[in-house]
């Protein structure tokens, strides 16, 4: 654990207030004894506390994103952030994708991505040039983390509007673009992608979501012309706009990619507007299925049959539109156990005034929304959402949500008797057990104060103290660094995969850990929310335990690590 | 498709205006009527445009039939290999696929049709749409109608570990229930 003085001091206040309360009270205090006595104003949720350090941190890369009006689409779609250890230092290094400035029909300035090396003093140092990951003049668009060559060092896949970009990652500090010679140029406005396994052959295959069918004569040409709810005129889509296709490349070993969407059975029939996607083993069967949130359209859950190939079963399984048998504007995904059953649910961040929904999964391949139960309809269905997570941010042993929030048109603010607007706060959706939120917003810290027109988020422990801290992209603006200031009411635990070069991926590897009557579940992608990539390790909150009963890694091939009686320990790094 | 309308109306238009352009020069006219050509015009432009949606919903009626009739024999196919004791996740799978698009009205290439009109303006129960009656594009199937389809899809997706006769007869019944009622309504 490392701290900067500042926490460390939190901390130590924090103990004694904790022993104060011990001394009177005369037993263990519980969590919410403790925050009372830490924040004496607050009520039973005051733990948490974030704070925007990005500033302080060095992280200043300003997103550009069009027009002001946002007359298109694109001017309002922003992009993602990414946390990876591109250098292996042990320290996690943070990725900005960037979009255009435009200023009518003229492009002003093409953003440049930012890579951002953490020195592990809690700043960052700009290394773009050095490391030739700029983002190649393209208007980026979302950012996906895998060792696709298997060499060992993680590389970066950047979707955009336009050809994409793979940075191959030398190894030495430097990327080189290898989308051309690999195959995955695929111009088009690209947005969500995922790499796994698809077909059990050990290697990485990537997936791409596709969102409007457009060239850049258009998105300059755009002008607001919807006219929405009878008040304002809009920038006009998606629907009056032709969806563009998802494609799937399948690896052939060598660092080479073939398009194979209709052979492997994921042809994006209805031409949706894709934007999240999340690969992950839904049914229990051993192979990664993948889920892909649509804009206005039935999102797609497509289970892998075997032998690369799939079968989309969305709107059977109940994972592609709401309870109300509604498509949603999807937009970002996490994964996670929301409910502490052991088998993964989904959680889709949607448009304004309708809910994000909640998907509880039973580990065969089924949804149910339990958006309603579970406390998250009513809180999420004001703001416009995009990026999010589930994670333990507490470390109580149970995961909560954070999710970026912001509205595309910034026509909102002047009709406010529409009661909305153009920034919005993100959230903090604390989980009080078995599933069930309760919005931890205001209670969360001067971080989740100010309102932001946000959307990629990235969840990850830049700062290797154990707990989770959250990197969040903002329209026309810089970047928040929300570091995780606040008092656990548990031990954290850090498991951190690791393969050999050159035999197999950790991507798609499920760790289970058991705890009691509990299993707590988490597993490892290239990348999730919206058009972002979490923190590789994997974080766990454990709450008072003092030992994992049962440690149990299921690699990609089937194979499987299983520990017992772990003592508890703050990272944990497993070698297959 | 509400474009193509227009782009077919623009021209007929023309066609007629230019069938009495002549007269209407040579001499000036008497009365204010529109002339009576172009509302003939448009009368058989009315005829086509309504006609379409005529001709839509019998095609989405057609849709749904045959997807229904393939779903029963689907479930005859369940019921054989339940009665035989051999496995039928596989044809319980299909059956829910179907029941599924059912509810959806069609698959996922319907789909893709059903959002191009949209994109183009075409509602086909638009003031019902707004009343949120029907789904953007749906023309059969109403959203209570679409909710009890995909309910009863999951269930019997959900059977393929255990299958029971009767409670696919009773999802099934569900199904068929609605069906007849929405083929009855039309």
């Amino acid at each position: 654990m490392r701290l900067s003085s500042v926490r460390a001091g939190m901390a130590l206040g924090m103990a004694v207030l904790a022993f104060l309360s011990l001394s009177c009270g005369g037993g263990k205090p519980d969590r919410h004894q403790q925050n009372a006595a830490a924040h004496p104003s607050a009520a039973v949720r005051h733990h948490f506390q974030f704070v925007d350090v990005a500033q302080e941190a060095g992280i200043t890369r300003l997103l550009l994103a069009g027009r002001p009006g946002k007359d298109h689409l694109l001017d309002s779609a922003g992009a993602g952030v990414a946390w990876l250890d591109f250098d292996r230092d042990g320290w996690i290094d943070a990725y900005l994708v960037n979009g255009w400035k435009l200023s009518g029909k003229r492009v002003i300035e093409k953003g440049r991505n930012a890579l951002y090396r953490n020195r592990g003093d809690g700043t960052f140092e700009d290394v773009t040039d050095r490391s030739h990951t700029g983002g190649e003049g393209r208007w980026g668009s979302g950012v996906a983390v895998a060792d696709y060559d298997g060499d060992g060092w993680p590389d970066l896949f950047v979707t955009s509007f336009g050809a994409n970009v793979l940075y191959r990652n030398r190894g030495d500090g430097t990327f080189e673009n290898v989308a051309v010679r690999a195959g995955v140029e695929s111009p088009g406005w690209n947005t969500g992608a995922a790499f796994f396994d698809a077909d059990g052959d050990g290697d990485l295959d990537l997936y791409v979501a596709a969102y409007i069918d457009c060239t850049l004569e258009e998105v300059l040409k755009a002008q607001p012309t919807l006219a929405w709810r009878g008040v304002d005129k809009v920038a006009l889509g998606p629907f009056g706009l032709p969806g563009a296709p998802d494609h799937f490349f399948v690896a052939d070993g060598k660092g080479h990619f073939r398009e194979a969407t209709q052979e492997a059975g994921l042809k994006d029939e209805a031409l949706a507007f894709g934007f999240g996607v999340r690969a992950a083993d839904l049914d229990s069967d051993g192979d990664p299925d993948l889920y892909v949130a649509n804009d206005s359209d039935p999102n797609y859950l497509y289970r892998n049959e075997g032998g690369g190939k799939f079968r989309e079963v969305g709107l059977w399984s109940g994972a592609a539109l709401s309870a109300n048998a509604a498509a949603q504007a999807g937009m970002g995904i996490t994964l996670g156990d929301a409910n502490g059953d052991g088998f993964p649910d989904l959680f889709v961040t949607n448009f304004a005034e309708d809910y994000s929904t909640l998907y509880r999964g039973d580990g065969k391949g089924f949804f149910q929304d339990i958006s309603e139960e579970s406390g998250v309809a009513g809180i999420t269905f004001q703001p416009m959402s995009w990026g999010t997570v589930l994670a333990d941010f507490d470390c109580d042993g149970d995961e909560d949500l954070a999710i970026a929030n912001g509205h595309i048109y910034p026509q909102v603010d002047r009709h406010p008797e529409l009661g909305n607007h153009y920034a919005q706060r993100s959230l903090l959706l604390e989980n009080t057990g078995g599933g069930h939120f309760a919005d931890a917003t205001d209670e969360a810290g001067p971080g989740f104060l100010p309102a932001r027109v946000s959307r990629g988020l990235a969840a990850g422990d830049y700062d290797n103290d154990g707990d989770l801290d959250l990197l969040i992209s903002n329209l026309d603006a810089s970047p928040t660094l929300l570091r995780n200031d606040s008092v656990r009411s548990g031990a954290c635990l850090t498991v951190n995969l690791e393969v050999a070069p050159g035999s197999g991926t950790v991507l798609g590897t499920r760790v289970s850990i058991t705890l009691g009557k509990r299993t707590l579940m988490r597993d490892v992608s290239s990348g999730e929310s919206y058009l972002s990539a979490h923190d590789p390790r994997l974080h766990f909150g454990l709450g008072d335990a003092k030992v994992l009963d049962r440690l149990e890694v299921r690699w990609p091939d089937g194979t499987r690590t299983v520990r017992t009686s772990v003592p508890v320990q703050p990272i944990l790094t497993i070698r297959k | 498709m509400e474009r193509a309308k227009w782009i077919l109306a623009g021209l007929l238009v023309l066609v007629a205006v230019g069938a009495v352009q002549t007269p209407l020069r040579a001499e000036a006219p008497e009365s204010t009527a529109t002339p009576k050509e172009l509302v003939a015009t448009y009368r058989t432009l009315a005829d086509t445009i309504l006609g379409a949606n005529k001709t839509e919903s019998n095609l989405v009626a057609s849709i749904l039939s045959t997807t229904y009739h393939h779903a029963e024999a689907t479930l005859a196919m369940v019921h054989a290999s339940l009665k035989a004791r051999k496995p039928a996740k596989a044809e319980l799978e299909k059956l829910a696929a179907l029941v599924a698009q059912l509810g959806n009205e069609g698959d996922a290439a319907v789909g893709g049709v059903r959002k191009r009109l949209v994109e183009g303006g075409h509602h086909h129960n638009a003031a019902e749409e707004h009343q949120g009656t029907y789904d953007e594009g749906f023309v059969i199937v109403t959203r209570s109608a679409k909710k009890v389809f995909l309910e009863a899809a999951g269930n019997i997706g959900k059977m393929t570990e255990s299958p029971k006769a009767a409670a696919l007869d009773a999802e099934w019944q569900k199904v068929k229930t609605q069906y007849t009622e929405l083929m009855t309504a039309r």
